[in-house]
């Protein structure tokens, strides 16, 4: 890979993380539907996973396995910490959803409807 | 000493995920187990204090890996007071919750305990811990189990208070991914420690980025001002014990892991007086949002709140002194604040609205709930025999020494704000007629215990608070010391590669 490519690819990864950050806070702030703000929280958190993983990419980089063939082949390796941090994420992310659908099933079942502007029990 | 650091965050965690299978075969057990776990959790941080207190800092490495890579614990006078003090308040909850409704089924109860098992192992897992990505996932297992608790009651609006939490919860945990994000590109660390000694290499327009979210990530469990909106709803939605938690474990996470960065992270020069800022902000919006409140649930949530801001003007002070006064703070308002969300929670038990009005005139038919509360509120707001005038005092002390009259003009006025409100409604609580349709709650005799012990402690730390500033001190200078912390937690891992 040349150069010039590296570094559209590198400016295209952390270019598109943040476009993802900023789609997904506009759904979770703008939307009044609660299903769309939770999916505008998901798409945050794909967002950051993205930024993570292109932390870690260094050039020609193969993946962070010793494997044989591969013994001495460290130098290319790309960084292994930021991809345990998106296996990390990702499981914190599913669970923040799982509550937060299941917050929704009971918001449903109490005042039957999904938009938020009807929910206003508490002052926001 | 007994145990070791990682079982004050091994344990609860198992304790919290058998308790379901051991539930299957003997029910009463859902009950008795997070108590048992939580009182060997109290002894074993209480014996490892007294060590640090005397002795070195225990670090404690995890699978072997050494400090800057691996995840290390620190158990050092400063952590340990703060986990033993969050331990202490799980037990106190705990005792108090046990058997919290007279039949209560057994469902609510296995998943109540799990959930608070699951915030004590979080939130002293936040403390402990010497990893930035470890301390974030901390901060989601706490946080997590903060929304389920907040949600515990079908009846009530509790799933939309619960939700708010979350939203805001979640978009802040996204800012603190983004500041581990900005800190691992530029240093290519996640150890606390390493991270402040490279510090100095990190370009100024990265490091106040990353401190700026990481402000957004942990102010929403310090609930400092602009990211506090979840808490009113959130405490008075929440079961009364629950209360108590947030206010005595969740909350004082967050100020830690907020001082931890601004004291020993950053060496960012005017982060102090960024503290006293917001500190100050939080303090007035609080006290005045607090005066307005009909409720007595969000009426303590916002003095909650305040004091935060309180805590946070006076480790803004910047001087061992003020640190000493802002543990101080931290330490009685641990203690203070969720005798009044108990005693508070059985005033208004039986009513729907939870209303101030309603514990008209209760002081004669439930005198000992009723002292207490007021003893809760007339130290909290620093009256000279108890708890909490020890802890004003210092704060205005330090500030005095540091020639900071506006920050003690502030104080002032605003305790005489706090005075108001509490004493309304102790005024209400005795010099007023019960009205009929108020039914009186006796609380149950597990739960007076737990009350007793705070109101105790109170008294007692009140009249002698030298028992205390031995740990108070000693922790303010392991935070003041930040060369110190990085040589502790760096040294072990040098001495284990020779």
């Amino acid at each position: 890979m040349n150069n010039e490519l590296y570094e559209i690819l590198r400016y295209g990864i952390l270019g598109g993380s943040i476009l993802l950050i900023l789609i997904g806070l506009y759904a979770a702030l703008t939307k009044r539907s609660l299903i769309k703000i939770i999916i505008g929280l998901s798409i945050v958190d794909g967002g950051i996973h993205l930024l993570l993983i292109g932390i870690g990419y260094v050039k020609n980089g193969t993946a962070p396995i010793f494997s044989p063939g591969f013994e001495n082949s460290t130098a290319n390796m790309v960084d292994p910490v930021p991809q345990a941090l998106v296996l990390t994420a990702i499981v914190i992310g599913f669970a923040v959803t799982a509550v937060a659908l299941s917050l929704v099933i009971r918001l449903y079942r109490h005042h039957n409807t999904l938009e938020i502007d009807e929910i206003k029990n508490l002052k926001w | 000493m007994v145990g070791s650091p990682v079982l004050l965050i091994a344990i609860p965690l198992l304790a919290a995920f058998l308790i379901p299978l051991i539930g299957m075969i003997w029910k009463e057990s859902v009950r008795l187990i997070p108590g048992l776990v939580l009182a060997f959790m109290l002894v074993s941080s209480a014996s490892m204090l007294l060590y640090v207190t005397n002795n070195s800092t225990i670090i404690e490495t995890i699978a072997g890996w050494q400090a800057p890579w691996g995840i290390n614990l620190v158990f050092s006078p400063l952590t340990g007071f703060l986990a033993t003090l969050m331990i202490f308040l799980g037990f106190i909850v705990w005792l108090f919750s046990y058997r919290f409704k007279r039949n209560v089924d057994f469902e609510p109860a296995k998943k109540y305990f799990i959930f608070l098992m699951m915030l004590v192992a979080g939130a002293v897992g936040i403390v402990i811990t010497g990893d930035i990505f470890n301390q974030f996932v901390f901060i989601e297992i706490t946080s997590i189990s903060a929304y389920a608790l907040t949600a515990f009651y079908t009846g009530r609006n509790s799933a939309e208070a619960s939700f708010k939490y979350l939203l805001m919860g979640s978009l802040s945990s996204s800012a603190l991914l983004i500041a581990i994000a900005i800190i691992y590109s530029q240093l290519g660390t996640l150890n606390m420690a390493d991270i402040a000694d490279k510090m100095y290499l990190m370009p100024t327009g990265y490091k106040i980025t990353a401190l700026i979210f990481f402000f957004m990530g942990i102010g929403i469990e310090a609930e400092i001002f602009p990211l506090n909106g979840w808490a009113p709803d959130a405490y008075t939605e929440a079961p009364g014990p629950i209360g108590a938690a947030f206010a005595g474990i969740v909350v004082k996470a967050g100020v830690y892991a907020m001082i931890r960065l601004v004291f020993t992270l950053f060496d960012i020069p005017n982060s102090m007086q960024f503290l006293v800022v917001i500190g100050l902000v939080t303090l007035i919006v609080a006290e005045t949002s607090a005066i307005k409140q009909d409720k007595l649930k969000r009426m303590l949530a916002y003095s909650s709140i305040g004091q935060m801001g309180l805590v946070f003007v006076a480790f803004g002070i910047g001087t061992a002194e003020g640190v000493f006064a802002a543990l101080f703070l931290m330490l009685n308002h641990a203690i203070i604040k969720p005798l009044l969300f108990l005693s508070g929670s059985y005033l208004v038990f039986n009513s729907k609205e939870k209303k101030i009005s309603e514990v008209n005139g209760l002081g004669k038919h439930m005198p000992i709930t009723s002292l207490l509360f007021a003893l809760g509120a007339f130290a909290i707001v620093g009256l000279p025999p108890f708890s909490g005038f020890w802890s004003k005092l210092s704060v205005l002390t330090a500030a005095a020494n540091e020639g900071m009259i506006l920050i003690i003009a502030l104080v002032l006025i605003v305790s005489v704000v706090e005075i108001v409100y509490y004493f309304r409604v102790v005024n209400r609580i005795y010099f007023f007629e019960k009205s009929d349709n108020v039914v009186v709650q006796k609380p149950r005799i597990n739960a007076m215990i737990a009350m007793l012990i705070l109101g105790s402690i109170i008294l007692v730390i009140g009249f002698d608070p030298d028992i205390v500033s031995i740990y108070l001190h000693k922790a303010s200078h392991d935070l003041m010391n930040t060369r110190e912390y990085i040589d502790n937690v760096l040294s072990i891992g040098q001495s284990l590669t020779k």
